[in-house]
């Protein structure tokens, strides 16, 4: 077994994201018509052999818990170690970022068997090969070893400038856009000890920020970061568009495929669904659509989830369906994200614009 | 098992599952019938472990034999059928060796049972459900078991209502005034009821297991329920009940029946898959939502997670991870797991195997022309049609085609 353990941060949520994270938090907002975001960090880690993971966890973690339960469909239902969810000990209000989260759980990360440790977002939907970036942060001498892309993530991301060597001789601190240097996806492998090391660092109310203090500190006492490029798909979903924008990208074949490769499934929770049905007169074109759906009517740039109703009739274009929604007989729908559950009545039309689609929460009744 | 500390239970399950389903021919060259896929998701045996789950049966004892390694892996610990309890679940029988004896295979499925004393022994069960893994249907064993132990029976078979004329493909059988089975008889020339044996029966345990020492004494007997165990009852006067099912019930044991039954999937009218006060559970392949592509045309259809469509498909049923050209034409047909209908070809009134590859350009079956010896192509799991290669109707192919030739054996 791979001596890794798991570290998934699900404890905060983009505001940009609105609607969406209002009954959840981002780490299982669907995504792709049949998963959680955080199903590809824990099949990252399933796929590495990993079987010892912990997820941080802060508020709104219901939906997560229910999703992830025991950890059995990633293999992480174990005798001993498996998945433990770590819920906040105590109410001392939101954590402040990732030293808060990690110093809350340190009785937890000092039990650790495994001598390294991946710490990673529980948001970036990313197919990353970690038994890969631990056999090179093991042989590259490094202290730390950063999973990053020479393009840039969506929103506020910080950037790494590489020394000669291929190592990070300066951290560039919360940019956007393109810039010099290579990004961080924020996923990182290193030793329990140096992971206890720079949580220690950051021990004082004034450097208490992982980047600046944590990984900043250990450049300049003169450790090492080295960098692992991740070039295929990402998406680092932090605001609806951007929501909406990864969505669509699913309907790329390519992308599709690099972040779905065949030799290392994304795994999620199964629910035994039904075949999808077409009826006689239904028309997709260019749509990811789920199991268990019954389509009569015209989808066209969608994508819907398991579950969904659409209704003789129903034109839906450029949409992202969740679970479960009705649409029933004759609805127009345009630029609509409609989160699960939803009821949309026989004969509405609505419609969002495409940098700005129209979001239906959890739950509605149009 | 539960390491000799044998756990009392009302009923627990026997699935038959060894036969080989030699009338599906290719497809069941490297797999036991009952895990040939079905109706997009499923596999047979899903629908009799299904309804175990579904009727509060959690130990059930998967009797293999022929070619059981795919069955194997797939049913696993029934996790997918939430049978995987801590004192009881799925337990796949294989014919085993004991001390002293050279071993044998099941010579009929009132032996494969009886090899198997020793299982059901150690849950102590009243009762013993005896269901075989070819059919499709839902059905609520619990209500079948409520009628056996309200009516006092030693044996309680399911029963349906047939036509005169398809009565003597079946076993059948006739009741006396006061409800209870008089005459059984297996494939009668002269039906005398339209009361055909579905193959599921209750037994009261204690009477099977004498019925079954007897039979396997006795030289002359076939081992077979249908043959040997129902006759030798009703002969001693135990009491028979019948349990009238009224619902959707297909035996899949042909090509053409197995066509039929997954054509009638495509209506939720004989059987409704979306109920989900009984859901059908299966083994989930791990793949993204199906893509359909820009021109592509899926009408009247069921479609499966992890398929790619950019032609057309229309009343056909696709499993997983299937994939459909562009400008390919898939009609009237049943496409297996990671069946792959490259660009340009077309698939009419056909089933194509598992893993299957039509090349481009090829054309595999045809719509019914009205001759007699039309029907529905078969391609055997695992093969390829070569580019342009004509596969007739009613063709049977176990091996590849290669490119531009034409094949219609039978």
């Amino acid at each position: 077994m791979i001596n890794l353990h798991g570290l998934i941060l699900a404890d905060r949520s983009s505001r940009d994201l609105r609607e969406l994270v209002m009954c959840r938090t981002s780490s299982s907002l669907p995504f792709a018509g049949r998963y959680r975001l955080i199903d590809f960090a824990l099949s990252n880690l399933q796929n590495a052999g990993v079987r010892d993971v912990g997820v941080i966890m802060q508020r709104d973690y219901q939906s997560l818990l229910d999703h992830i339960g025991s950890g059995k469909e990633w293999d992480m239902s174990r005798k001993r170690g498996g998945l433990r969810l770590l819920p906040p000990f105590g109410s001392n209000g939101e954590y402040e970022g990732i030293v808060d989260a990690l110093e809350n759980v340190r009785g937890y990360i000092e039990d650790i068997k495994q001598d390294y440790v991946a710490l990673m977002r529980g948001s970036l939907a990313a197919s990353i090969d970690l038994g890969d970036v631990m056999y090179r942060h093991v042989h590259s001498g490094a202290d730390v070893t950063a999973v990053c892309t020479s393009g840039a993530p969506e929103g506020v991301h910080h950037r790494f400038l590489l020394d000669g060597d291929g190592f990070v001789k300066e951290i560039l601190l919360r940019r956007s856009g393109p810039g010099e240097g290579v990004a961080t996806l924020e996923v990182y492998v290193m030793s329990k000890e140096m992971l206890l090391k720079i949580i220690d660092s950051c021990d004082t109310a004034l450097y208490h920020k992982f980047h600046r203090d944590g990984l900043g500190g250990l450049i300049a006492r003169g450790g090492k970061i080295g960098v692992y490029m991740h070039d295929a798909y990402y998406a680092n979903i932090m605001s609806v568009d951007g929501y909406y924008r990864a969505s669509m990208d699913m309907l790329d074949r390519a992308k599709r495929r690099e972040l779905f490769p065949e030799d290392r499934p994304v795994r999620t929770k199964g629910r035994s669904d039904v075949s999808t049905y077409y009826g006689d007169q239904a028309v997709s074109k260019n749509s990811l659509v789920a199991d268990g759906c019954i389509i009569e009517g015209y989808v066209e740039n969608c994508v819907v989830f398991r579950g969904v109703r659409v209704g003789a009739g129903a034109v839906l274009k450029n949409c992202i369906i969740m679970q479960d929604t009705v649409i029933e007989a004759g609805v127009q729908l345009n630029y609509v994200i409609s989160d699960k559950d939803v009821v949309i009545s026989a004969g509405e039309t609505l419609a969002g614009a495409p940098q700005l689609p129209l979001v239906l929460p959890k739950g509605s009744r149009v | 098992m539960s390491g000799g500390n044998s756990v009392n239970r009302k009923c627990i399950a026997m699935l038959l599952a060894g036969g080989q389903g030699s009338r599906l021919y290719a497809l069941t060259k490297d797999v036991a019938k009952p895990s040939v896929p079905f109706g997009g998701k499923y596999r047979i045996i899903d629908f009799p472990l299904s309804n175990c789950a579904n009727s509060g049966i959690d130990v059930v004892g998967v009797l293999t034999q022929y070619k059981p390694l795919q069955l194997n892996s797939y049913i696993g610990s029934g996790q997918a059928y939430d049978l995987d309890s801590s004192d009881g679940g799925v337990f796949i029988l294989p014919p085993y060796q004991s001390a002293g004896e050279k071993g044998s295979w099941f010579s009929g499925t009132a032996n494969a049972i009886y090899q198997n004393i020793a299982f059901i022994e150690n849950y102590e069960p009243e009762n013993v459900l005896i269901l075989s893994g070819d059919h499709i249907y839902k059905m609520d064993y619990s209500d079948m078991l409520r009628e056996h132990v309200q009516n006092k029976a030693d044996c309680t078979i399911a029963v349906k209502q047939v036509s005169m004329e398809e009565a003597s493909r079946f076993g059948i059988l006739s009741c006396g005034a006061d409800g209870y089975i008089n005459e059984f008889e297996e494939k009668p020339k002269q039906p005398k009821s339209d009361l055909a044996s579905m193959g599921i029966y209750i037994f009261n345990w204690k009477k099977l297991r004498e019925y079954l020492i007897a039979d396997e004494n006795d030289p002359n007997s076939s081992k077979d329920f249908g043959k040997n165990i129902i006759p030798n009852m009703l002969a001693a006067g135990e009491k028979l009940w019948p349990y009238r099912f009224d619902g959707y019930w297909r035996d899949v044991g042909t090509i053409v029946s197995l066509w039929d039954a997954n054509m009638d999937m495509l209506g939720n009218t004989l059987m409704d898959l979306f109920d989900a006060s009984w859901p059908v559970r299966s083994k989930s392949p791990i793949k993204p939502p199906h893509y359909a592509g820009p021109d592509s045309k899926v009408l009247h259809s069921i479609v499966t997670e992890g398929c790619e469509i950019y032609g057309d498909v229309s009343n056909s049923v696709l499993s997983n991870s299937v994939y459909v050209g562009r400008g390919a034409q898939v009609s009237y047909s049943i496409l297996m797991p990671g069946a792959k209908i490259e660009d340009g070809a077309e698939v009419r009134y056909s089933i194509i195997g598992e893993n299957t590859v039509v090349r481009a350009g090829a054309r595999v079956g045809s719509d019914p022309d009205g001759s007699a010896d039309w029907n529905v192509a078969t391609c055997g799991p695992g093969i390829e049609v070569g580019a342009g290669a004509v596969i007739k109707a009613g063709a049977m192919i176990y091996d590849c085609v290669p490119a531009g030739e034409g094949r219609d054996e039978q």
